[in-house]
């Protein structure tokens, strides 16, 4: 039996893979990792991952070898670091696999120009699947783990270590994007041409009110010429929603799995994962596709 | 018939739209359309039912474009055929006890009735599934009679109490769990409506009629004490 224990959870640590679906008209939100191009990067050099990742934000997790040995991989752009057994420091970097021994710490400063980091384990961490699925939606308290990952949490893996080999992947481009080409949303008969003229030509700002959920934004007021208050409908997350203060929400996995606010856009689905990693104070821009 | 048509929803997604207004009859179509393309095994991510619209979700807009021509061949099959009584009827024990009816008193002032008033004409009425959102397992149910009819409280809750029964507007509803929430509580029941461990989550589906039936605090206990599975309440509880 191999076991690993988290000793210091970091700030939004949870576990998650590609979403839970089907669910979504019981109430249930998709969730899922928020950078999806990340874990499909991690199954290059974890293929066994079990679909059991953790996610981490801005702070990462401290993670230290109780019993046995592990393989891991992390994903992201973070600085880290393992404090071996016999106290020595050794250097790591993302998307290489890493072979952790009885004692040693896998430290996970902070992520560097981003948000969102994620670690795969081979064989995963011995969880069970909450509906079909290892997320965690910690609003609704779904989830293999249905909060947040707290210290002294630990996992048990009850397989071996495959093959100690050492797997790397050239470090993938996921390169920062702040202009979004985004589609009309189902409301986009609510805002007049002027509006949509200001949400195209005027900068947004990132704020910290941003979370799971969704990522909040400042600027220029999008007023609706009709109605803030729609009748609640099924939503998506990329959507772009206008609560009556005018100041955009893009929603995100977290997703309320229904809404009530006019949606003036919708992001593509791999700009979902590129845009959860801007930090608060990043400005962005939108081009909005005129045909669909 | 209501259906409009079919409208994208950026890459992914469809909107099935049935207009803009709302009624029974209505979600009765809507919720007709929803089970007959939910058993079409389309290779969606979600199919979400509300008021007057269905969002169908896909991964990509390739699969999209793959499926809207299979759902619109059945919604004009659907026309023809409603498929009925797939739908449950469910009799649910509520309790209107004090301890538990925390808004009442607001029903009672706005519209000049007794609390037993209140209680017989909310568990007068056979109440229609309208769709299941907000949070896991909650149902939209109505339409309350008119006397019943309250606005929203002016300031959410912080903390509903799991089970809780509220008006706002012209529905009524369930608080599967403990939630924060700017609906009237007037009772509660005696049992979880939403369930994990279970692959069907969710005691109530869009489409189901549920009538409520008053319960003493004692009687409440019992059911209470009896912890049913969600398979053993449905077996007792619906028909």
């Amino acid at each position: 039996m191999n076991s690993i224990i988290i000793t210091r959870a970091g700030t939004h640590s949870t576990i998650q893979d590609f979403g839970r679906f089907q669910y979504q008209h019981l109430g249930v939100s998709p969730s899922g990792a928020m950078d999806q191009r990340i874990i499909i990067e991690l199954q290059k050099i974890i293929p066994n991952h079990q679909n059991q990742f953790i996610e981490f934000a801005y702070v990462g997790p401290s993670i230290k070898v109780k019993e046995g040995s592990v393989k891991i991989c992390v994903g992201g752009n973070c600085n880290m670091s393992i404090q071996k057994n016999n106290n020595s420091q050794l250097e790591c970097q993302p998307y290489k696999s890493i072979n952790l021994f009885e004692g040693d710490e896998l430290i996970i400063h902070n992520t560097i120009d981003s948000v969102y980091g994620y670690i795969a384990f081979e064989h995963g961490l011995g969880l069970k699947p909450c509906l079909n699925s290892y997320s965690t939606d910690t609003k609704a308290g779904i989830g293999s783990i249905n909060r947040p990952l707290n210290n002294e949490d630990t996992f048990h893996i009850s397989k071996d270590v495959s093959s100690w080999d050492l797997i790397s992947i050239p470090k993938p481009n996921l390169e920062k994007v702040t202009n979004f080409k985004v589609y009309p949303g189902p409301q986009l008969q609510y805002f007049s041409d002027i509006t949509l003229q200001s949400f195209i030509s005027s900068v947004f700002t990132i704020t910290n009110q941003s979370d799971r959920m969704g990522i909040r934004l400042k600027g220029e007021s999008l007023i609706s010429s009709k109605s803030h208050d729609i009748l609640s409908e099924g939503i998506l997350p990329g959507s772009i929603q206008v609560p009556s203060d005018g100041q955009p929400i893009v929603l995100m996995r977290d997703i309320p799995c229904t809404g009530g606010y006019p949606k003036i856009a919708i992001l593509n689905e791999v700009d979902i994962s590129r845009i959860s990693q801007l930090s608060p104070e990043t400005k962005i821009t939108f081009d909005l596709q005129t045909i669909y | 018939m209501y259906f409009k048509g079919i409208n994208s929803y950026g890459d992914r997604g469809l909107v099935l739209d049935f207009g803009n207004e709302t009624s029974k009859s209505i979600s009765q179509e809507v919720n007709d359309v929803f089970l007959s393309i939910s058993n079409l095994n389309l290779q969606s991510l979600n199919i979400v039912p509300s008021f007057n619209k269905i969002v169908v979700i896909f991964e990509n807009s390739h699969i999209r474009d793959q499926n809207k021509d299979k759902i619109n061949i059945k919604i004009n099959e659907t026309k023809s055929q409603s498929n009925k009584k797939a739908s449950k009827t469910w009799k649910i024990p509520a309790c209107y006890d004090e301890d538990f009816a925390l808004d009442i008193k607001i029903i009672q002032k706005l519209h000049k009735v007794s609390k037993e008033e209140i209680i017989n004409l909310h568990s007068s009425v056979n109440y229609y599934t309208y769709y299941i959102g907000f949070m896991p397992g909650f149902p939209y149910l109505g339409d309350v009679p008119s006397q019943l009819i309250t606005p929203r409280l002016a300031t959410p809750r912080v903390k509903i109490p799991a089970r809780s029964i509220g008006i706002a507007k012209n529905h009524t509803c369930i608080y599967p769990k403990v939630s924060p929430g700017g609906w009237n509580i007037i009772g509660q029941i005696p049992f979880d409506i939403f369930d994990l461990q279970s692959s069907y989550p969710s005691l109530f589906l869009p489409g189901d009629e549920v009538k409520f039936y008053s319960v003493s605090l004692s009687e409440f206990q019992k059911i209470k004490k009896h912890n049913f599975s969600l398979n053993k309440l449905i077996k007792e509880y619906s028909s």
